[in-house]
């Protein structure tokens, strides 16, 4: 696996701003944040390879330089089950990308009900802040987001998930294991020393982190880097 | 910096013998406040200020003064400094407008006021601002006519961007009783900015509490670390958070916003209390005052049933718990019931509880218990009610002095507020240092704040 570092200076030498979201968990993993098993697939027989390492079911999705709203550009096939639904899915999404550099993440379907979101920008007062809130659909509806400064000590990550109005959803409820708060809390430390550590990077988006029995997932990620750093 | 508060001889350039001249209010101001150092008008034309003779040529000012106050046309303020620079005067408080919350940020008389201050070495409040109101040393610096004299001391200090807020502040401290040291203008903060007054409010033997108003953080890390490090509590009252209020923000004091959230999760973080209006500036005094809440389980008190279960609904409201008490103890309240029809649950009513004794008896055995971390009282009081309880008017001071002490010996706070006519309650408020609140829900609210600031301590 690449170092932090080497990803970084990839995506660099490539002049890109964004980190795909292949390269966006290698790096997350990295800082020993739980991601979901992925592969990059360019080719049918890389594909098989993959469905066959990971299992189904399996999510596909589209992966390019500078691709970002993965879902609105019809790139992500969810719940795919066996090796035809596979092979379908792939070549829909290769047609739809129609470009150089083109591949298929194949990664394993996570499952849980429950989505939320880690993120990390940069303010122009407060350096790098982390946030904590719902995810998925819910980051953009309910707003129901809360910051910290980085770095975060344990206290500032219990004191963001107690914070958030849909607290509840860590908790023990309609017959979901509660959330470990604690491997949660981690995440978000881990993600405020990210900040800290690479001045580069702009923004992160982990969205969304789903739980799974009880544990905190990375299903999706961006990492978007300081254009004017970048551009040197 | 502490020449700024108390200098012991200021200048103040640009006053007149003339109705409409502002400049002449800060003499009087000064004056009025009982400020004992020297006062030495400056102006263009002869004539008299306060029985005092303007000076127009700065060859008759002396040596040694320790603070201009500036009150010229942005034209001259310039000019003005260099003046204070030749006379060795290093501090200087521009009340001037007319910077770059008129003109933007590429302002002429802004580049000449830094080259002569960078000359001389002049170190600056504002421009744009009404300058500092010490109650401790009388330095009265705004342009506008104020009644000093009604301002209290106390030992909270305010820094401000506002100068309509300088004042107001100044009022609502002294009307609540909870007085204060300091209220700063800090203006446009040309030269110094709120990390430079914060740390001197930090170290100033007269502050106790740092209040701060702002419409932009310019440098919110440092302001952080600051925050973590004192001991004092800091209250914070920032604004400029809306759309609407950004637009005004950007001609009134060149002011940025802030992502409003970040600045939210910075604060609690750091254990900066962060407050929605000056009103609750003075809530937040009163309620620091207390001893530290060391949890969320209070026992209250109130004389009315109805007002028992507006707390609960308070109490709910603002995270707080109201733990059952022990049988044994409510029996033994119950024993000082008048009609004995009332039952005694927490919060307690002691509507029928017509005594001093059983009011002491339960708060002090209510704060004695492991499980009690503070106190909400409210209590009815009028003169007639005290000729009831048949001791006069004595026992509010006596009822009070017992508070206190009970408060202090067991650490834990009192949230009191009275149920009476207003004018009962500005007695109270005016004769007592023990906190008022002026309102049982307030109380409550008082004691999260509270709260929220010991949680990060």
């Amino acid at each position: 696996m690449k170092s932090p570092k080497k990803i970084l200076e990839s995506v660099m030498n490539q002049k890109r701003i964004l980190l795909s979201e292949y390269e966006s968990k290698q790096f997350l993993s990295a800082y020993q944040i739980p991601v979901t098993r992925e592969f990059l697939a360019n080719t049918e027989s890389e594909l098989i390879h993959a469905t066959n390492e990971i299992g189904y079911p399996l999510v596909l999705k589209g992966s390019a330089g500078d691709l970002i709203h993965k879902t609105e550009q019809n790139l992500v096939r969810v719940d795919i089950r066996n090796d035809d639904e596979a092979r379908i899915a792939f070549k829909d999404i290769m047609a739809v990308l129609n470009g150089t550099g083109a591949a298929v993440l194949v990664q394993e379907l996570v499952k849980g009900q429950r989505e939320l979101v880690i993120g990390m920008t940069r303010d122009r007062q407060f350096g790098a802040s982390v946030m904590f809130g719902l995810g998925g659909i819910f980051t953009e509806i309910l707003e129901d987001v809360t910051f910290r400064l980085a770095p975060l000590d344990k206290r500032d990550a219990l004191d963001m998930m107690e914070e958030i109005r849909g607290r509840r959803i860590l908790e023990n409820i309609r017959g979901m294991e509660a959330a470990d708060l604690n491997q949660l809390g981690e995440i978000l430390i881990q993600v405020g020393q990210i900040g800290i550590e690479h001045k580069i990077i702009k923004e992160i988006d982990i969205n969304p982190v789903i739980i799974s029995e009880g544990k905190g997932i990375a299903a999706d990620a961006l990492i978007v880097l300081e254009p004017a750093l970048v551009k040197k | 910096m502490k020449q700024f508060f108390y200098p012991s001889s200021i200048a103040v350039f640009g006053v007149a013998d003339s109705p409409g001249n502002l400049a002449k209010n800060i003499v009087s101001n000064c004056r009025e406040m009982e400020f004992k150092g020297e006062i030495f008008p400056v102006g263009r034309s002869r004539g008299s200020v306060n029985g005092q003779k303007i000076i127009t040529e700065t060859d008759a000012l002396p040596a040694g003064i320790e603070l201009a106050v500036i009150l010229v046309p942005a034209a001259y303020v310039a000019d003005t400094l260099d003046i204070c620079g030749l006379k060795g005067i290093s501090h200087a408080i521009i009340s001037t407008a007319g910077f770059r919350e008129y003109s933007g940020k590429e302002n002429r008389f802004e580049k000449d006021v830094l080259a002569v201050v960078k000359h001389h070495g002049i170190r600056l409040i504002g421009p744009n601002c009404i300058g500092v109101i010490c109650t401790n040393s009388g330095l009265c610096t705004p342009f506008n006519r104020l009644r000093p004299k009604r301002f209290k001391k106390g030992r909270i200090s305010l820094i401000t961007q506002s100068g309509g807020l300088t004042v107001q502040a100044a009022h609502l401290y002294s009307e609540e009783h909870v007085g204060f040291s300091k209220v700063i203008s800090i203006g446009n903060k040309l030269d110094l900015n709120e990390i430079d007054y914060l740390e001197f409010l930090m170290d100033d033997q007269d502050t106790e509490q740092i209040h701060l108003h702002l419409e932009s953080i310019e440098n919110g890390r440092r302001l952080i670390d600051l925050a973590r490090k004192t001991g004092k509590p800091i209250i914070f009252f920032k604004s400029n958070v809306s759309v609407t209020s950004a637009e005004i923000a950007k001609s009134h004091t060149a002011a940025l916003v802030n992502d409003d959230r970040i600045v939210t999760g910075a604060f609690r973080q750091a254990g900066i209390v962060r407050v929605r209006s000056i009103h609750e500036m003075t809530v937040c005094a009163k309620a620091l005052q207390l001893p530290p809440l060391s949890g969320d389980r209070l026992a209250v008190i109130s004389l009315s049933g109805g007002f028992s279960v507006i707390l609960g609904d308070a109490c709910e409201e603002y995270g707080f718990k109201c733990p059952s008490l022990p049988r044994e103890l409510l029996d033994k309240i119950e024993s000082f019931r008048r009609g004995g029809v009332i039952r005694m649950a927490n919060p307690m009513d002691f509507g029928d509880v017509h005594s001093i004794e059983g009011l002491a008896f339960a708060v002090e055995h209510c704060l004695k218990l492991d499980h009690i971390d503070g106190m909400v009282l409210a209590l009815f009081y009028d003169p007639e009610i005290a000729k009831l309880l048949g001791q006069g008017n004595d026992n509010t001071q006596q009822m009070l002095d017992f508070l206190d002490v009970t408060m202090n010996a067991y650490n834990k706070p009192i949230a009191l507020s009275f149920l009476s006519e207003r004018r009962y309650i500005e007695e109270y408020k005016k004769n007592t240092p023990f906190p008022v609140f002026n309102d049982p829900v307030e109380s409550v609210q008082g004691l999260r704040k509270n709260r929220n600031y010991w949680k990060r301590r």
